[in-house]
């Protein structure tokens, strides 16, 4: 790795432990659905009902997800969570941009019905651009018109060649 | 006969013909771009094809899906990044290659491996899968549920590092395809009074948002690779055409090997192109007299990954026609372009509607001569479009998966559900869980819930899943399929420690 200053084992470590909470994770939602599909009323036309493949699956999830638990507390070392904080807060400043990107993505996605199409995805892009691209002036005349070409002109190919109409917002 | 002539006029007219070079053109490019896979590309493909004919919009994904197994040659050629999961293989002798000043030579040699081994995957697909289909009629609903079955266990061993995380998204793929309405009998489940999950959650959605949002996603993780948007590649493309395709031709035992293996590995549910790829260059690895020479530059380990990555596109269309179960990603998005038509697939297909069977066959068979048209035409351009950096791709082709996800049903909250299963899956993809499994759970939940409910409704007796002889076959292809996953596995661990993790295909 270029970027020293972290230790690959104990990021290794701090990986399992964060798969160790999402079996848990995975278990206790499996145990609550299993339970949730026992309430699903059952047909007298056939043997099994609309809860049965439900409860089939999820006991399976739920079988795995022991397994999954059973193996993961054997190979992480004890000291190993006192770590874990730390450790997930390094997880996170590595890639910071990702949370960048999926945070502009979920506005993006709650801005489309208010601003409309054309608009939220042309600040959408643009924004983005912005985050990732080497600051050099070249590139932002071309960021501009990408997001100019991706925003209007992908509504404006939609409306006129395929008739489908992209949500034109409430302002 | 006739309908081999109706399926024949249905595809040379010439708007469909121009639409297929569209799609050939639009596949390779696509599958150019690092991080943008073939399954992206077919998916942004579909919502355009919703207004064609049947038929027509078939080719054109057909093309799409034949040129995208060849554009991930361009990127692995030539930077070194496979430009799809499925060209993996390719960049290990493709590369160096073209880094010792053949970067032509390179391109060629996988243009034409592709090229015949879609045709040859096409032949057996011609030759296997009408009778596969008349077999496949004969069968009930214990022996699909027991095929299903087999069909989920290859998706959890094949896919990932981790047999476990393989195992559980699966399942957590079949969990997904239980929200909404029962398939039996329409009663309502899990929608835990949320109107936006009472009919489910519509597949293409949940695809667009584990595949491309996550892929998108964790290709920003290195924020200084992003920011560099640097070009590597230089020098002249000398094509050579045609002494390349001799030199390609003279190696016969290498390419048929190599697009069976394809077609084989297509065929089985749930692996695909990344894994033919690998397993043809590893079996042309062993059985060269030289071994030593691969990844140095061979030209028997290009056309060895490239003729079975392509030799897929037909293989996986064998179960699709044959069995009507997606053998890939991009099969079930071909099958649900044939269901927003009306057409329902599985082992009927071929009888109801033959002429739109053999007009497959004629797409695959044309498609991959467009790809070959457009390839040496156009070797040029590709190079600039394997220099589009990151920071423009990320940004355009979400806003391409917002406006496929909401074309589909022209519903807002689809998009909400987009952006949420895009989370998850980039936090299921980050924690090391593969995601292939999880899609084929989606796509597969609801056959295997059908054709066990209606099995035990035909009769109550559930031993017959194991006295019926092609039911046990499948249950014991499944346990020997599970066993070789975990035996594999166990050695791997021995050998090498742990690998990354192998991305979607």
């Amino acid at each position: 790795m270029s970027d020293a200053g972290y230790d690959k084992q104990q990021a290794r470590e701090a990986g399992e432990i964060a798969r160790l909470l999402s079996y848990v994770l995975i278990l206790f939602a499996s145990v609550g659905l299993f339970v949730s599909a026992m309430g699903i009323p059952t047909s007298r036309f056939e043997k099994l009902g609309a809860g049965a493949f439900p409860k089939i699956v999820f006991a399976g999830i739920a079988l795995v997800a022991v397994i999954a638990i059973i193996d993961a507390l054997r190979k992480i070392p004890a000291g190993a969570y006192g770590r874990f904080a730390c450790q997930t807060v390094a997880w996170a400043k590595r890639r910071h941009l990702v949370f960048v990107v999926l945070g502009a993505l979920a506005v993006y996605l709650l801005a489309i019905p208010l601003l409309g199409f054309q608009i939220a995805s042309f600040l959408f892009i643009l924004a983005l651009e912005l985050v990732l691209m080497p600051r050099r002036p070249a590139t932002l005349l071309i960021a501009v018109a990408v997001a100019a070409v991706f925003s209007f002109g992908l509504n404006w190919l939609f409306a006129e060649v395929f008739t489908v109409f992209l949500p034109r917002g409430v302002l | 006969m006739d309908s081999f002539l109706s399926g024949a006029a249905q595809i040379f007219t010439l708007a469909t013909l121009i639409y297929m070079l569209f799609g050939s053109l639009a596949g390779i490019i696509a599958a150019a771009i690092p991080g943008f896979t073939v399954t992206m590309a077919i998916v942004l493909t579909l919502p355009l094809t919703f207004t064609m004919e049947p038929l027509q919009g078939i080719a054109v994904m057909l093309s799409v899906y034949v040129g995208g197994y060849t554009g991930g040659l361009i990127s692995a050629a030539l930077l070194g990044i496979p430009g799809t999961p499925s060209s993996v293989a390719t960049t290990f002798d493709a590369f160096p290659m073209a880094r010792r000043g053949e970067p032509g030579r390179a391109l060629s040699l996988g243009v034409w491996a592709s090229f015949f081994g879609t045709i040859i995957s096409t032949v057996v697909l011609i030759v296997a899968a009408p009778p596969l289909a008349m077999f496949a009629v004969k069968l009930g609903p214990w022996e699909y549920f027991s095929l299903i079955v087999f069909a989920l266990t290859i998706v959890a061993s094949l896919v990932g590092d981790s047999v476990i995380r393989g195992l559980l998204a699966g399942f957590i793929g079949l969990a997904i395809s239980t929200v909404g309405t029962d398939p039996i009998m329409g009663r309502p489940r899990f929608d835990f009074g949320i109107e936006m999950l009472e009919t489910g959650l519509p597949f293409l959605v949940v695809l667009i948002g584990i595949f491309a949002i996550s892929q998108l996603t964790s290709e920003v993780e290195d924020a200084k690779s992003v920011r560099s948007g640097n070009a590597l590649v230089t020098g002249a493309i000398d094509f050579q055409t045609w002494k390349v395709m001799k030199e390609v031709l003279l190696r016969p035992v290498n390419l048929i090997r190599s697009s069976i293996v394809g077609v084989l590995i297509g065929a089985l549910p749930g692996a695909g192109g990344s894994i033919a790829n690998l397993v043809a260059y590893d079996q042309a690895k062993r059985n060269s007299k030289d071994p030593e020479s691969f990844g140095k530059g061979n030209p028997d380990g290009v056309v060895a990954s490239e003729a079975g990555n392509s030799a897929t596109a037909g293989g996986g269309l064998i179960p699709l026609i044959g069995l009507g179960i997606p053998g890939s990603a991009v099969d079930a998005i071909l099958m649900a372009s044939l269901m927003v038509h009306g057409i329902s697939v599985g082992p009927r297909l071929i009888m109801d509607h033959a002429d739109l069977v053999y007009g497959m066959f004629i797409a695959m068979a044309v498609a991959s001569l467009m790809m070959l048209f457009v390839s040496v035409v156009s070797m040029r351009m590709f190079l600039r479009v394997a220099e589009v950096p990151k920071w423009l791709i990320v940004p355009v082709v979400m806003v391409c998966c917002v406006v496929g996800s909401f074309a589909l049903n022209n519903r807002v909250t689809d998009l909400y559900l987009l952006g949420f299963i895009g989370v998850a899956g980039y936090a299921l993809r980050a924690l090391g869980y593969s995601l292939a499994p999880l899609v084929l759970g989606v796509i597969l939940g609801p056959i295997a819930e059908t054709n066990l409910r209606r099995a035990l409704m035909t009769d109550g007796d559930p031993s017959l899943f194991f006295t019926r002889p092609i039911s046990l076959i499948f249950l014991i292809a499944a346990v020997v399929s599970i066993a070789w996953a975990i035996r594999g596995h166990l050695k791997q661990r021995k050998t090498s420690g742990r690998s990354t993790d192998a991305p979607a295909s």
